[in-house]
């Protein structure tokens, strides 16, 4: 509780929580390809096999159902398993045990089972890695009670979401941006550093539009809010750190107070986060509207493997301004 | 070649205690199944009702090897194995009657939920093959733990197809995880004949692929059930790995009660059981005494069906418990 923090990129501070969680708790463990001895095809989870031994990080084949459905079967068992699917689209390889399992399990059961498990889904657009490789997938989550989703923006909370993920009873799925990895954060260093489930961010507070922005996009709607702060306009950029639970509460309070609002993703728009959060704010405060919510997202089509190509795909800091500015004139 | 070993049956020297207690398990499963049998026929059923009737003997005598503290994760034909982990019949009612006395507290409706995780009984999947890896994943906490639980996983030769059970099989394998896998081969995954489904005859053949010992018994004979899985269950617990035993059995009635089977080219008419594992498990058993569980099966039965007729279904608001723990 020192509030003493430290300058590390978010891969660290993802490892960093997953090296204290199960320096504190011996029943956490781990499970994934290539995340032992390599340390993780992204570098997340280096230096813990040589710490825990394998067998608390443990290599598998590639198995993505044996890799999810191994922690439902080890959750119900009294352990904590922390696992990692390679790239966040392997959901879909191991979705019986995702959507079903980890999803249903104990609700069909009475409650009589328990099932902590944290899926580590590294997502998002970087370099060129194909449409098989890049979709943001976190509405599938939300589209599946019994299922929390988080998706961190940025160090400090990256940490912050995994420890309180890991300390979560209930079944987690962690979309950690890839693009995101290599950027630094101040991080706080304190072992109980928490950021609690449910809790949006407002990342930057602003009076004429309140911009909803999750993973990546926030920072990419920061750098817009800056820009627009030039000509005087005022962004509020709200990051809901959560899917599930939704601060729905901080988005519609903003709302009544600029009286706009956009939401941002990277997922495809059609039937995204942005859907749900939009039809939302409009239950909640459509008289405090001036204007129609809008969404923007990735276009609805499969992301190019071309670099250059997937990023027209997805909204730039330059589609955020200019939507911005087209919602402001309305 | 195959690799797996078929076992014989060793009726003259089965152990009398041993029978006696798998026969009254074994009756008292068999007088549930008739009882439900009879409810279908006359009331109908909110639900599925996947009978197990002619596999009790393998069932019970599977379970008998396992200890109170060993987990089951088991298949969805019947309600054999739970009882044999010790739960209450009531409980198992109560859930395919949806009765707030069912161990699901009443969301049951069917044989597909019944938990006790006390007993070790650990649920069971809509989706068949899904045991296969939750099942290694319970093997995985034991080895964690540091606790010698082997694990039980049943599944049909249908659910033998998923592929669930090669990524489980590889890795727990690799892991010597202290597993077994139980194979009720009953010829028939819903309407498709095991000839459809594998290019060869056993299902346990295929544990050469896994470098695991691959075993096939006969599945009518509830003692030679009962002494392979003990074997695998020790070397589970010692440490040496899964193996995979095929117990060699017949499907009777439909894949659900109330399916006509009109896809059967075997000649089963849903009645006769050939071989009857009941049958074959009182030849070891005194008559007086058999009769004597028989009877005490017919009335426990009675007792149960009546509890849970009379029990309350839930109160609505259940529809949100147990969605967050």
């Amino acid at each position: 509780m020192t509030g003493e923090t430290a300058s590390i990129n978010y891969a660290w501070a993802i490892n960093q929580a997953l090296a204290e969680e199960m320096r504190r708790d011996e029943r956490v463990w781990m499970m994934g390809q290539d995340i032992g001895r390599m340390g993780g095809v992204f570098g997340v989870t280096r230096g813990l096999y040589d710490e825990f031994g394998p067998a608390r990080v443990r290599d598998t084949a590639i198995n993505e159902t044996f890799i999810v459905g191994g922690a439902a079967g080890a959750a119900m068992c009294g352990t904590v398993p922390v696992v990692e699917l390679q790239f966040a689209d392997f959901l879909y390889v191991a979705a019986d045990e995702i959507f079903h399992k980890l999803a249903k399990w104990r609700y069909m059961h009475g409650g009589k089972l328990t099932l902590p498990v944290v899926v580590r889904l590294p997502t998002g657009v970087l370099g060129g890695a194909g449409a098989e490789h890049s979709q943001s997938l976190e509405a599938v989550g939300m589209h599946t009670p019994g299922l929390k989703v988080v998706l961190p923006s940025n160090p400090a909370d990256a940490k912050g979401l995994l420890k309180t993920a890991i300390r979560d009873p209930n079944p987690v799925l962690f979309f950690e941006h890839k693009g995101l990895y290599r950027v630094k954060g101040e991080v706080p260093t304190d072992d109980e550093h928490l950021v609690p489930f449910g809790q949006a961010a407002i990342a930057r507070a602003g009076e004429h539009l309140t911009v909803v922005a999750t993973g990546l996009m926030v920072s990419r709607a920061l750098e817009a809010a800056s820009r627009l702060a030039a000509d005087g306009i005022e962004l509020e950029v709200i990051d809901p750190r959560t899917l599930v639970p939704l601060d729905m509460d901080t988005i519609i309070a903003s709302v009544e107070r600029t009286s706009r609002a956009l939401v941002v993703h990277e997922a495809v728009r059609t039937a995204g986060a942005g859907a749900e959060i939009a039809a939302r704010i409009q239950e909640a405060a459509f008289f405090a509207l001036d204007a129609p919510v809008w969404r923007l997202g990735a276009l609805d089509t499969p992301l190019p493997q071309d670099p250059e190509l997937e990023q027209l795909c997805i909204p730039s800091v330059a589609d955020i301004e200019a939507a911005a500015r087209e919602l402001l004139r309305i | 070649m195959s690799e797996a070993t078929e076992q014989q049956a060793m009726r003259p020297t089965a152990d009398p205690d041993l029978a006696t207690a798998l026969y009254e398990t074994v009756a008292l499963i068999r007088a549930t199944e008739l009882r439900l049998q009879e409810h279908i026929a006359e009331h109908g059923f909110a639900g599925f009702w996947h009978p197990g009737i002619g596999q009790e003997g393998l069932q019970a005598g599977a379970v008998a090897a396992l200890r109170r503290d060993d987990r089951l994760f088991y298949a969805h034909r019947g309600l054999g194995y739970a009882l044999a982990k010790g739960m209450e019949l009531g409980a198992l009612l109560g859930d395919l009657f949806g009765r707030v006395t069912g161990s699901t507290g009443g969301k049951g409706g069917g044989t597909v939920h019944f938990v006790a995780p006390e007993l070790g009984v650990m649920g069971q999947g809509g989706t068949l093959g899904s045991n296969f890896v939750l099942g290694a994943g319970s093997a995985i906490a034991t080895q964690l733990l540091g606790g010698d639980e082997v694990t039980a996983v049943f599944f049909g030769d249908g659910a033998a197809a998923r592929g669930t059970f090669h990524e489980a099989a590889l890795q727990a394998s690799v892991w010597k995880l202290p597993l077994v896998w139980v194979c009720e081969n009953n010829g028939w995954a819903l309407s498709a004949p095991i000839t459809q489904q594998s290019p060869t005859a056993n299902i346990a053949d295929r544990a050469a692929a896994y470098g695991v010992p691959g075993v096939i018994v006969d599945g009518q004979d509830a003692l030679a059930v009962h002494r392979v899985v003990a074997e695998a269950v020790a070397r589970a617990r010692a440490g040496e790995g899964p193996t995979l035993i095929e117990a060699k059995t017949l499907r009777i009635r439909g894949h659900y009660e109330g399916d006509r089977q009109q896809y059967r080219t075997d000649g089963a008419d849903g009645v006769a059981i050939p071989r009857d594992p009941v049958g074959l498990l009182r030849e070891h058993v005194a008559a007086e005494v058999a009769d004597d569980l028989d009877s005490r099966a017919h009335a426990r039965v009675e007792e149960a069906f009546a509890a849970t007729m009379a029990a309350p279904r839930p109160e609505p608001s259940i529809v949100f418990d147990g969605v967050w723990a």
